[in-house]
């Protein structure tokens, strides 16, 4: 198409706003984005509303299994909340929490954009193998995959192990690798973001088919190398992209609770207890579903708060490409 | 919601109401006449097919028009399962519950009351104790014993031959036997006499109760942590000689993975349920060449001759409150925990039954296990003792011990505070 | 020539990265091939020997296997291909058009996202037992699709959003519909984040336990999760049996990505925005 031929760099991502329309079109084009959003709308309020309500209220109530089968709850103020913010694991769990969280996005997009920009540059036989690996990792059920990497540390049986002492790192026979938090938290990162990574890279790799391969070259005509283009032309096409993935593991990485549950045998120490361990540990696993949901609560403001430029800059910015 | 899946949905509803509707029993005399559809939930694993199909098909026979679904439950998460069925409209009439789970259940309202329908269980009066007292809550009765497993010392014949070692019969013996395992074996690294992981609580408590100490006593409704006791003391102290002088195990780590490593062959004797020979000797996990080689006996006493009361595991049959069939319920239950079929269980299942008079009927080496079983205990009945459970007190006074951490006065101190605490709530 | 040699040496990277990624996956498939005594041994056993196939023998032949299956593929199937639709559509109204409430929705979908959806079990339990949609493939579809619909809506709209409007608007002036040049121009373009979408919602619902096992009872409506975790019983874990049947369930999702992979790669893109 010679129009689309003829768009220039410049205007390539700058959005131009549509002139105005007759009004049959008017009443088509103001309705039409709410018969958009209406169906997924409808889903997600009908099915996750009452619940997300109630979640709310239980948060309020005294709640545990008597309370529960009588459907009759215990009205409980803020009590819920004072037990909790009060509590002093509550704060270790938030540290330790935002420490890990931290730790793990970060590996997990820096190495996920590695692999999406190697994917581009492989041949195409290798680029099928990588994507195939990606997904089977992606699609291995969790929890045995947890089991898989808790035997390769195993104090007995693990193959880490046993290679770290075949090329004389040290002695790991008979290394207890969670006796040792920091240790443990190394070795939970690895499983987690291992278990990340297929999803950011294949996500990326999809964003990067999105970048206009003429731009690419016009840029390298220039002369500009490798990390320049990247700098350049890549970076900014994939951004909005970056962000939304970056929203999202944040908010993952947040709840992580298998990989720290089932690497420890569901009986974690004190030292382990993230977020979701210790909202666990304090209520679902003792049938205190009240407590529980406050817990949640929690969680979610924690994560509103700690997001919360994330999310106004992202209004805005929708506001800006706005028509 | 798109039009269609409304109406779908609307339909969902419709039909569910439908058959809600048809569902409920008329309370006829006749037994032949009596219809309706009873529900029951067993765990994966626990009863051969051929006895749930021997049992439903006694049923049938007395009940000709009552429709039996039973559903096999998995046991991950089976806690979360459990609340949703008892909190929802549709739970099931009958379930098997873990021993442990049923106070719990029972100080919630869940299950039946069924003190005064005691005596029309068959063996009722022969029931193991402790199975029994799992189903026992504030005097009342709650559920209906339906089998058991029991811990025993599992050990290779050959290398006990090859060490000069008979079978111990008392504490000193085993330390003894264990000595001289260790200093045949010992130079291999991976060699442990008794392989005994720090967290594996249920193989302590029998040291603990032997001496005469318990995790916690209770009076007049309030319930005293007393792993602090010098009897407790004492059984733990006993504990920790062995274990620094016999096992190479993980100090700090469980017992979920002990079968795959006594297979691997180092290992002279483990503290196992029953069940474990059989995932020892299995191809798929562990040496099939090991079943020739393997023998047990029932964990010694200080006292010679004596052997230490061992917990005994578990699980119940219970009968949902709100269940719309109580009577049906009852008589199915009646069929499982009666004679008949729970000779099955041990004769098929190779468990122990929960009646005394049935556990001669074990051969081989289960009969050791079940022979164990009859000097057993169970853990403080508190609906709060899940919560001591999931709060790892025991597990982690152990590690603290066998590591060194902590005196045992200490540790033990720790606990039982911690106990007392949790227990009264 | 030297082109050659910097993607073989390109190709060598990829190769190593996929050798290091794949390492549990080739462990995991070794564990359901290998005689018990070699699961869990003090020597690793780098190639079962000798080979069984034992464990994904019994593995299928658990009762219901098929029939679990036949569930999970049903409820996969149905809350993917509506999922991708429905989320599409709402990110393209949110990333083309301006409208009263976008903010707001937004907001929705960027929040319902931080719930713990675990806190969430008995409210869910509740609400489907009201409408009698407990132990009904149904409800867990409803309840998949409207936890997946969020991220989906989320990921697209940056896809949608990357796509420049005049695209659109050139294929108008050359005489499209609005719908057309829609289908023409953006669908090809966003075709490899749809397709990394739909695999997102095919995992998600294919792989999720605790909604699944807490709502179907009966073992004719139960699905291949619940029979992952039936390898687990009160007597341990059958380690074999368990890592046969995780590669039995991750095996058919690397067969959906094969057979549209193609789909994801270049090639669509190169054309269209070349002119």
């Amino acid at each position: 198409m010679r129009a689309a031929g003829q768009m220039s760099a410049a205007t390539a991502t700058r959005p131009r706003r549509i002139e105005a329309a007759p009004f049959r079109e008017l009443i088509v084009r103001k309705g039409l984005p709410y018969a958009l959003i209406a169906p997924a709308l409808l889903v997600i309020l009908g099915v996750l509303g009452y619940p997300l309500a109630m979640l709310v209220w239980l948060s309020t109530q005294h709640y545990g299994l008597r309370e529960l089968f009588q459907h009759q709850g215990r009205f409980a103020g803020l009590s819920n909340y004072a037990t909790i913010l009060a509590d002093p694991q509550f704060r270790y769990a938030l540290e330790v929490t935002a420490i890990f969280t931290l730790v793990n996005v970060a590996l997990s997009m820096i190495i996920a954009t590695f692999i999406a920009l190697l994917m581009e540059r492989v041949s195409s036989f290798v680029r099928v193998l990588l994507g195939a690996g990606l997904v089977f990792v992606w699609a291995t059920p969790v929890i045995p995959s947890i089991d898989l990497w808790q035997w390769m540390f195993d104090y007995e049986f693990g193959v880490v192990n046993w290679l770290l002492t075949r090329i004389g790192a040290g002695n790991y026979i008979h290394h207890n690798w969670f006796e040792n938090p920091l240790q443990g938290f190394t070795v939970i990162t690895v499983v987690v973001v291992w278990g990340a990574i297929p999803f950011l890279a294949l996500m990326l790799h999809a964003g990067l088919t999105q970048v206009p391969r003429e731009l690419v070259e016009a840029a390298q005509i220039d002369g500009a190398r490798g990390w320049q283009v990247f700098q350049n032309v890549t970076f900014p096409t994939l951004k909005p992209l970056l962000l939304i993935l970056l929203s999202l593991s944040t908010i993952w990485d947040f709840q992580v609770f298998n990989q720290v549950w089932v690497m420890l045998d569901q009986r974690p120490s004190q030292d382990y207890f993230v977020m979701s361990v210790f909202s666990f540990q304090e209520s679902f696993r003792v049938s205190q579903y009240g407590l529980g949901s406050t817990a949640a609560v929690i969680m979610v403001a924690i994560l509103a708060i700690a997001s919360f430029f994330y999310v106004r800059q992202t209004v805005r910015s929708i506001e800006e490409f706005g028509r | 919601m798109n039009p269609r899946k409304l109406l779908f949905t609307a339909m969902g509803v419709a039909v569910a109401l439908l058959v809600a509707a048809c569902g409920s029993t008329s309370t006829a005399s006749n037994p032949a006449d009596q219809t309706g559809t009873l529900t029951v939930w067993l765990m994966n694993g626990s009863a051969p097919q051929s006895v749930v199909d021997g049992v439903n098909a006694d049923f049938k026979a007395k009940y000709p028009n009552v429709t039996v679904n039973v559903e096999i439950q998995q046991w991950s998460d089976v806690t979360t399962k459990l609340d949703t069925a008892f909190a929802g409209t549709t739970p099931p009439d009958v379930m098997e519950l873990g021993n442990t789970l049923v106070a719990k259940y029972a100080a919630a309202g869940a299950l039946n009351d069924i003190t005064s329908q005691k005596a029309s269980f068959e063996n009722s009066g022969t029931w193991l104790q402790s199975l029994t007292d799992s189903c026992t809550y504030q005097g009342k009765l709650y559920c209906v014993p339906y089998y058991a497993g029991s811990r025993a010392i599992i050990y290779r014949k050959d290398m006990f031959d090859a060490a000069g070692v008979s079978v111990p019969t008392s504490m000193d013996e085993l330390l003894s036997a264990g000595q001289k395992l260790m200093s045949k074996y010992g130079s291999n690294p991976n060699f442990s006499a008794l392989y005994f992981p720090g967290k594996y609580w249920y193989a302590a408590a029998p040291f603990v109760w032997d001496f005469g100490g318990d995790i916690a006593t209770q009076s007049g409704g309030k319930w005293t942590g007393a792993l602090n006791s010098s009897a407790s003391q004492q059984g733990l102290t006993e504990l920790k000689t062995i274990v620094s002088q016999l096992s190479r195990a993980d100090k700090t780590g469980d017992e979920l993975k002990q079968d795959q490593a006594f297979a691997q062959g180092h290992i002279a004797m483990i503290i196992a349920n029953g069940w474990e020979v059989g995932v020892i000797t299995d191809p798929k996990s562990g040496d099939p060449s090991l079943a020739s080689k393997l023998g047990a006996f029932p964990i010694p006493s200080h006292v010679a001759g004596q052997t230490a009361p061992v917990f005994l595991g578990g699980s119940d049959l219970g009968i949902a409150a709100n269940s719309k069939h109580q009577d049906l319920a009852r008589e199915w239950v009646k069929l499982l925990g009666g004679t008949k079929f729970q000779s099955q269980m041990v004769t098929v299942g190779g468990v122990i039954p929960n009646t005394t008079s049935l556990v001669s009927l074990s051969s081989g080496l289960p009969a050791i296990f079940a022979a164990a079983a009859k000097t057993s205990r169970f853990t403080p009945n508190s609906p709060n003792w899940a919560n001591v459970e999931s709060a790892n007190v025991l597990q982690n006074m152990l590690v603290s011990i066998f590591t060194g951490k902590s005196t045992i006065a200490d540790a033990t101190s720790a606990a039982s505070d911690k106990i007392t605490q949790i227990l009264n709530g | 020539m030297r082109k050659r040699l910097v993607r073989t040496s390109y190709d060598a990277v990829g190769l190593l990265v996929l050798a290091v990624i794949m390492f549990p996956i080739y462990w995991m498939v070794t564990t359901a091939l290998k005689p018990g005594r070699e699961i869990l041994s003090l020597t690793p056993y780098w190639v079962p020997a000798p080979i069984t196939f034992d464990n994904f023998k019994t593995a299928m032949q658990v009762p219901f296997f098929w029939n679990d299956v036949v569930n999970s593929l049903i409820i996969v199937l149905t809350v993917v291909v509506i999922s991708v639709v429905l989320a599409f559509l709402a990110a393209v109204a949110v990333a083309r058009f301006g409208f009263r409430g976008r903010s707001a929705f937004v907001v929705m979908v960027i929040a319902v996202q931080m719930v713990p959806l675990n806190a969430l079990v008995i409210p869910i339990y509740l609400l489907l037992d009201s409408v009698g949609q407990v132990d009904s493939l149904l409800g867990v579809i409803a309840y998949y699709m409207a936890v997946v619909l969020p991220f989906m809506i989320w990921t697209l709209r940056g896809f949608v959003q990357n796509i420049p409007v005049d695209l659109e608007e050139a294929a108008m002036v050359d005489g499209a519909s609005r719908v057309g040049a829609f289908m023409r121009i953006v669908f090809p373009l966003v075709a490899p984040g749809l397709v990394a979408t739909a695999i997102f919602g095919f995992i998600q619902a294919w792989n999720e336990y605790i909604i699944a096992y807490v709502l179907l009872s009966s073992s004719s409506k139960q699905t291949l999760t619940i029979w992952l975790a039936s390898f687990t019983t009160q007597h341990g874990t059958d380690w074999g049996g368990l890592m046969a049947g995780a590669t039995l369930t991750a095996l058919p999702v690397v067969v959906f990505f094969l057979l549209v992979q193609r789909q994801v790669t270049g090639g669509l893109t190169a054309g269209a925005v070349k002119g």
